[in-house]
Formats: C-alpha cells, sequence, structure tokens
C-alpha cells in the first residue's frame, strides 16, 4: 500500500533520509521508530506530500505521490505532530471544511461529522471554537479530521503526545480497528509500549538509515542477547 | 518494481473522482474565510470593545485629518493655479497624483510580496492544507487574496481621503465617484500581484538569496526617494517653491508621470473624470476616463490569471526547494552587546544584572521586535536629520515660534513611538514568563527582583534611543541649552514612568494563557496601557511645553517688563514639578500593585 524505493531526503549536504527502502502492506499497521533526527518525520512528509524525495520514489497504493499529490492525498489521511486547527472555526466548521476539501457531498460530511465526533468523544464541544480546546481535544479533532473521508491509509506522526490515558486508550483501539478493516496505518511513535501493543510491523531508523523492519518477533531473533521488551531491544539495537 | 507501478497507466479520474472543481475549491475557502471572519469579528465586538472602539475612532480621525488635509491643499492649488481646465491645473494635480500613486505602488510591491510570503512559505495552516487535496492555484489564489487585503488596506485609508477631496473641491461630476472605487481595486490589484509573482520566481530561483535581494532592492527604492527628495528640499528658503523650484522639481519626477505606469493610468483616469466637459460635443470625458478604468481592469485580470499560471507551475517546487535547503546553525554565543551591558549594569545585583541579560537576549535575537524598533526609530531618524530648514531666518519670531513648537511636537512623537514599544514589547513579558514561570519562580531570587529586573531592562532600553533621537533633534533645529535640558529630563521621566506603566499593569493584568506578544498587547490590559501611556505622554509633553515656548519667546523678544518673565519662570517650575509629580504617580503605584500580584502569584 506504501512504498518507499530508494528513497533519500537531503537538506543542503545534511541527509535525513538514506536510500530507504520500506513497504507497508495493505491492513498493516507499522510503527516507525528511531531516536530524534532518525528520519521518520522526514519519511513521513514525503508521503503525504509536505515534502520531496532528492531521489527514489514514494508511492501510495501504486500511485506516484510526487506526479500525483492531489489525487493521492484523497487516499490518505494525515495526523501531524503538531496539530493545526483553525482558531477561529468549532470543530463543526473545522470538520466540514476538511470534508468539502475531500469532495463529500452535504449529506456525507454531516453524516461524517457525526460518526467522528462521537467517535473521538467530541460532541458535546463540537460548536465552540477551536481556539478554547485543550492540546487532547485538538489531537482528537485532528485525528476526526483524518477520518472524515475515511482514507485507505492512515498516516500518524507520534500520536499519543499530551493525551490522557483515556484518549491513548481511545487512539489505540481506533487504529487496530482502523486496520482490522482492511486499511493501512503508519505511525511514528517515540512509545514504545504503544508500538510493542498494536503494531503488526516495526522499522527501526537511524541517521536516515533503515536499521530493521520486520514483526517484533524477527526483531527479537535478530538482536543476538537482547531479551524482555520492545524497549530492550530498541536500545539493543541502537547500541549494536 | 515499475511494473507494480501503476504510473504510466494511472487514470486520474479515479481518483480525482468527486473531488471539488476549480470553483467549488473557490466556494469552499469563501465559506472558511466567512466563518473565521464572523467569530473574528463577533468577538471584538463583545470582548474587545476597547480596543475596538479605539481602533475605528483612531481611523477615522486619521481619515478625517488626511481629508482635510488634501481639501486644503487642493483649495489652495485651484486658487493659486486655476480651476480644472486652467493652464497649469493638470499639470499640477497630474503631478501630485502620479507621485502620491507611483509611491503607494511601490508600496504595495513591497508589502504584498512580503505578506504573500509569509502566508505562502511560512505558515502553518499553508502546510495543513498542503496535505489536503487542494490545487497549488487554489492554494495560490487563497494566500494572494490575503496578501490582497492585508496590504492594500493602507492604501484605501490614505488614496481615498486625497480622491473625495479632489472630488469635492473641483466639484467633479457623478461619475468620478462612480469610477472611483474601480479604479482603486484595479489599480491596487496590479502592483500587488507583480509582487505575489516577484515573491514566487525569487524564492524558486534564488531561496538562498531572497532576503538579500529584498533588502536590496528596498535599499535601492529608498535610496532613490531619499536624493529625490533631498534635491528638491536641498535649496535656500528665498528659492523654494518659486517658478525655477518647481520646474525643476517637475522635470527631476518625471519618472513618475511614465505612461506604462498603472499608477499614470490612475491619475489620468482620476483627471478625466473630474475635469468639466468641453465644448466640442465629442469630448466625453465619462469616456475618456472609462477607457482608464478598462486598462486598469483589463491589466488586473491578466496579472490575476499570471498569478495562477504562474502559481500552478513553480509553487509546489519552490516550497520544497525552500524547506529543504540545509538549516543554518545558530550558534548563541555571548556577544560583546551582553558583556559591555553587564559591565554598564555593574551597579545592581548580580541577580538584577541576570534578569536583565537574560530579557536583552531574548530581544536581540529575535528581529520580529527589533526591526520594528529599528523601522521606526531610523524612520524618526531620517525625519529629525532633514529638519534643519529651521535654521534658516533665525531672527524671525515666527519661525523661532515654530522652532520651539516642532521641537516639542518631536519630544512628543518620539515618546509616543517609545509608549507603543512599551505596550507591545514590556507589557507582555509578564504574561509570556507564564509557561516558563517555573523557572524564574523556583530560583533562589525574590520576585520583586524579578519585576525590577523588568522595569530597569524596559527604561534603560528606551531611555537610550528616545534620548538619542531628542537629542538629535534638538540639535538638528539648533534649540537653546535650557530647552535642551527640559528635554532630557522629559525623556528620562517618559522612560520611567511608561516603563513603570507597562510592568506594572503587565503584573497587574497577566494573560498567562496567550503566548503571543502581539495578541497580549491587543487584550483589554494592553490597550488600558496604550492609552494611559499615549495620555501620559501628551500631558507631560504639553504643560511643559506651554511655558517653555512662552518664556523663551518674552526672551526672544525681549518682552521681559511686559509679560512678566517671573511669573512665566514660576510656570515653568510648576511645569516640571508636575511632570515629576505625574511621574511619580504614574510609575510607582502600577509598580506598587504589580509587585503586589506578582508576590501573590500562583501557577
Amino acid at each position: 500500500m506504501i512504498r518507499f524505493e530508494h528513497v533519500t531526503r537531503s537538506y543542503g549536504s545534511r541527509v535525513a533520509v538514506d536510500q530507504l527502502d520500506l513497504s507497508v502492506a495493505k491492513g498493516e499497521l507499522l510503527a516507525l521508530l528511531g531516536h530524534n533526527g532518525a528520519g521518520k518525520t522526514t519519511s513521513l512528509k514525503m508521503i503525504v506530500g509536505l515534502l520531496r524525495p532528492s531521489s527514489g520514489r514514494v508511492s501510495v497504493n501504486g500511485y506516484l505521490v510526487t506526479d500525483h499529490p492531489r489525487e493521492t492525498s484523497k487516499l490518505i489521511g494525515y495526523v501531524p505532530d503538531q496539530p493545526y486547527l483553525y482558531e477561529k472555526l468549532s470543530g463543526r466548521e473545522f470538520l466540514e471544511f476538511v470534508g468539502e476539501m475531500y469532495g463529500l457531498t452535504s449529506a456525507e460530511v454531516r453524516e461524517g461529522v457525526g460518526r467522528e465526533a462521537e467517535r473521538f468523544q467530541l460532541v458535546e464541544f463540537l460548536d465552540q471554537l477551536t481556539e478554547s480546546y485543550s492540546h487532547g481535544m485538538r489531537q482528537r479533532t485532528v485525528f476526526a479530521a483524518a477520518m472524515m473521508h475515511q482514507p485507505e491509509v492512515l498516516i500518524v506522526d507520534e500520536p499519543m503526545v499530551g493525551l490522557d490515558p483515556h484518549s491513548i486508550r481511545m487512539v489505540k483501539d481506533l487504529l487496530r480497528e482502523y486496520v482490522s478493516q482492511g486499511k493501512t496505518v503508519l505511525m511514528s511513535t517515540h512509545t514504545l509500549s504503544v508500538a510493542e501493543e498494536i503494531a503488526d510491523q516495526v522499522a527501526v531508523m537511524k541517521s536516515g538509515e533503515l536499521l530493521f523492519h520486520g514483526p517484533i518477533e524477527q526483531l527479537r531473533s535478530s538482536v543476538p542477547g537482547a531479551i524482555g521488551s520492545l524497549e530492550s531491544l530498541y536500545l539493543a539495537l541502537m547500541e549494536g | 518494481m515499475s511494473t507494480e507501478i501503476r504510473q504510466t497507466v494511472i487514470d486520474d479520474a479515479i481518483l480525482s473522482d468527486k473531488l471539488p472543481s476549480h470553483e467549488r475549491e473557490g466556494q469552499i475557502f469563501w465559506k472558511l474565510r466567512w466563518r473565521g471572519a464572523n467569530a473574528q469579528l463577533h468577538q471584538i465586538f463583545t470582548q474587545a470593545r476597547l480596543r475596538t472602539g479605539l481602533v475605528i475612532g483612531l481611523s477615522l480621525l486619521f481619515w478625517v485629518g488626511l481629508f482635510f488635509l488634501f481639501y486644503k491643499g487642493f483649495e489652495l492649488v485651484v486658487a493659486r493655479v486655476g480651476p480644472p481646465g486652467a493652464n497649469y491645473h493638470a499639470d499640477t494635480v497630474h503631478f501630485v497624483f502620479t507621485l502620491f500613486f507611483v509611491s503607494l505602488q511601490v508600496m504595495l510591491v513591497f508589502s504584498a510580496g512580503i505578506i504573500f510570503y509569509g502566508g505562502l512559505y511560512a505558515s502553518r495552516e499553508t502546510n495543513f492544507l498542503l496535505t489536503l487535496p487542494v490545487r497549488d492555484s487554489r492554494l495560490v489564489y487563497y494566500r494572494f487574496q490575503e496578501a490582497l487585503f492585508y496590504s492594500s488596506w493602507g492604501f484605501f485609508l490614505l488614496a481615498s481621503p486625497m480622491m473625495f477631496a479632489y472630488g469635492m473641491v473641483v466639484s467633479a461630476p457623478w461619475y468620478y465617484y462612480a469610477y472611483m472605487p474601480g479604479l482603486m481595486v484595479a489599480f491596487a490589484y496590479i502592483p500587488c500581484s507583480l509582487g505575489a509573482i516577484v515573491c514566487l520566481l525569487l524564492v524558486s530561483r534564488m531561496p538562498h538569496f531572497r532576503r538579500f535581494v529584498v533588502g536590496g532592492l528596498a535599499l535601492v527604492v529608498i535610496s532613490i526617494a531619499y536624493f529625490s527628495i533631498w534635491k528638491t528640499l536641498d535649496m535656500a528658503d528665498a528659492d523654494l517653491l518659486g517658478a525655477a523650484w518647481f520646474k525643476e522639481t517637475f522635470r527631476r519626477f518625471e519618472f513618475t508621470r511614465e505612461e506604462w505606469l498603472p499608477s499614470t493610468w490612475l491619475s489620468n483616469g482620476l483627471l478625466q473624470a473630474a475635469r468639466p466637459r468641453g465644448q466640442d460635443p465629442a469630448d466625453l470625458p465619462w469616456l475618456e476616463s472609462g477607457k482608464y478604468l478598462l486598462v486598469l481592469v483589463s491589466n488586473a485580470l491578466l496579472l490575476h490569471i499570471a498569478v495562477a499560471w504562474v502559481g500552478e507551475r513553480i509553487y509546489r517546487e519552490s516550497y520544497f526547494g525552500l524547506y529543504t535547503r540545509q538549516a543554518r546553525e545558530s550558534l548563541a554565543r555571548m556577544a560583546w552587546f551582553d558583556r559591555l551591558a553587564f559591565k554598564l549594569l555593574s551597579v545592581f545585583s548580580k541577580e538584577t544584572r541576570l534578569l536583565i541579560i537574560k530579557d536583552l537576549r531574548l530581544f536581540r535575537r529575535d528581529p520580529v521586535q527589533w526591526s520594528q524598533f529599528l523601522i521606526f526609530f531610523g524612520l524618526l531618524l531620517l525625519y529629525f536629520l532633514n529638519i534643519d530648514r529651521f535654521r534658516q531666518q533665525r531672527t524671525n519670531i515666527n519661525v523661532l515660534a515654530w522652532v520651539n513648537i516642532v521641537s516639542f511636537l518631536n519630544l512628543a512623537v518620539v515618546g509616543l513611538i517609545v509608549s507603543t514599544f512599551t505596550t507591545r514589547f514590556i507589557y507582555p513579558l509578564i504574561s509570556l514568563e507564564g509557561r516558563r514561570f517555573w523557572i524564574l519562580g523556583r530560583l533562589p531570587v525574590k520576585r520583586d527582583t524579578i519585576l525590577w529586573g523588568k522595569f530597569l531592562f524596559a527604561a534603560g532600553g528606551a531611555w537610550v534611543p528616545c534620548t538619542g533621537l531628542v537629542l538629535v533633534s534638538d540639535l538638528m533645529l539648533n534649540v537653546t541649552t535650557m530647552v535642551i535640558f527640559v528635554h532630557q529630563a522629559i525623556c528620562i521621566m517618559l522612560c520611567l514612568g511608561l516603563s513603570g506603566m507597562a510592568v506594572g499593569l503587565g503584573a497587574i493584568l497577566p494573560d498567562f494563557n496567550e503566548q503571543s506578544p502581539s495578541k497580549i498587547a491587543a487584550g483589554f490590559g494592553g490597550t488600558l496601557n496604550l492609552v494611559l501611556s499615549a495620555l501620559y505622554v501628551m500631558i507631560v509633553v504639553f504643560i511643559n511645553a506651554l511655558p517653555c515656548h512662552y518664556f523663551l519667546m518674552t526672551y526672544a523678544h525681549d518682552m521681559n517688563s511686559r509679560l512678566h518673565s517671573g511669573n512665566l519662570k514660576f510656570w515653568l517650575g510648576v511645569a516640571v514639578f508636575g511632570s515629576c509629580l505625574l511621574t511619580i504617580l504614574v510609575t510607582s503605584i502600577p509598580l506598587y500593585k504589580g509587585f503586589k500580584a506578582f508576590r501573590r502569584l500562583e501557577m
């Protein structure tokens, strides 16, 4: 569903992503792990069309992102690490705007707003201006916006930051349920316990290079001497 | 691998099916704007009445003032040069119009380009919109409309009183007023479009040098304007406004009347519409003016298409280029400036010095703050350096009177600008500490020391440019030593009073939820601080200016015996004492209350 082929992205002389080959299959949840500056966010931004690869190709469902940014964005829902909301719009108006931009009809927009507000427990403050929302409410609203057009692929950058335990549970359940419907999730995170709990596969990046890609079990067997949680495996891999 | 990539056989229709059409995208964006503006207007009229009232009131006052100024000016032209149709009337007004509009035209290119850049390349909203299936050309349009609005409101505010004044003075026919909105909008559209296109090309072709190029161009424009004005005014008073001067000035500014300039089309359109109809039945001013309107509209429409065309082709590429260039490493070191400040502040305790240096560094490393400082004070300095005309004819009592009035007006202007800076930059300082208060609050430093640090930083930071500018003004005007001393004393008072008010009110009315200093300054507390500061400046300057002025006039004309100079000295003393007392009050009361509130502050 998502495919990086020999993708390199540089910022001047600094290489942020180096010859990345990675694919995420349909119905799979892949957690992208790595230290700060490993190239995770740069990789995600190349999928959603905010950055262009210096070389290589990024495709979603077989369609090149660089050649068809508008069309492929229809396939994708994106939750960035720093959510943007229009401060002077209510949550409902924001969701309506996003739905209309994806070409939903009035009835579909109405239905989508109701569905996502219910799912993300936004109903009671849906008509308040978003400037009054807490971080958790904002994050949930952005999630709801990303789901408005029921995309085939969900790209999520650090979804758990600033969320309370209840919201974290909600997001984890949502992502698993979403994947169970045959859709695809690519999630970047530092919260290794969440990755361990919900990811089908993990990919570990370091200094722009892919160190590992596969199921956690495979990681366990590929790091000699490492036992226990994903955290110990991850740290052993990074130090190794 | 490539077999799996279906790019060659991609059927865009499958994916783009149901995505909104170009027109529908436009409608969705207008709906977005309408909803945002609606919420914003509702808020400012219900939650910020004081600020809104002030803004509207002052804008109206400004508009009426400009209208009156232009009205009197055009009356003078009609009286001295003749009514429309008279020899030289059209030439004179054409000269004024083209000069005025060409200046605004250049400013519109720059302001639209800069605002467009901010919206299209440096905004989080654009980042968000780029992840939605929005057409690049629509995104460019959306941002362009914003740049057009924000850059051209100043043009409408400045140009409309002039146009109305001219129309009323020459009793222009109805179609003059009917054409006016179309002429203005179409004219504003042209330089704004050019600014947007230049911005796109600059970021696309020279992302690394974009600031350098804009700065260089601005410098060239300022130099041309400065030298043109300098040359125009650089002559003896006797020759000023004479026939030779007019002829030379007319020739010098010939470049502003080039036929290909939109400012010339606008000027011609207005003049044609305002002039009376001639004897010839084929002479139709409304038609002649209408032709210029059509020229402006057609060019504006062409450029409207050009903006979208250029945007569609290079916007996304230029965006990628800008955001994938090498980031500059910003090394933060102890600059010589900090070291110097540290030494100069050695009279204060170490804690106070460290707090002041911290604020100084934050200020120094934030170009938004010091660039505004630099622009305002730079413009004032430029003006003060060019007011030495009054040095001629020093024996004339009228000139002497004006010298004194102007010197106090200059002092008031400096004071008012300092008051806007203390409101914009000092007042929000306490509110901005909100989220990082745990750092200051946990330090082994008394809370009073924190506020003293801010007060001293504000007073010292305001005093240096304030005293320097006023001294330049006084020296250029060649005022007496006594006036220089009075002005310098007032400067110290103003800096203490304005800083005390800003720091004190900032501590009494903090807004810890807001992280934008401009929004904090624009809130109720900031507006209150601005109003009180402006009142304070005007009172102090006025009560000192009046006795000082009469005192100097009596001495200049040797009228001591008649005007009882003893009384004037007494009133001068009362004025100085009164301003000192007022300064002590406006400094100590807000600071005292601020200290109390800050000591009780819980986070």
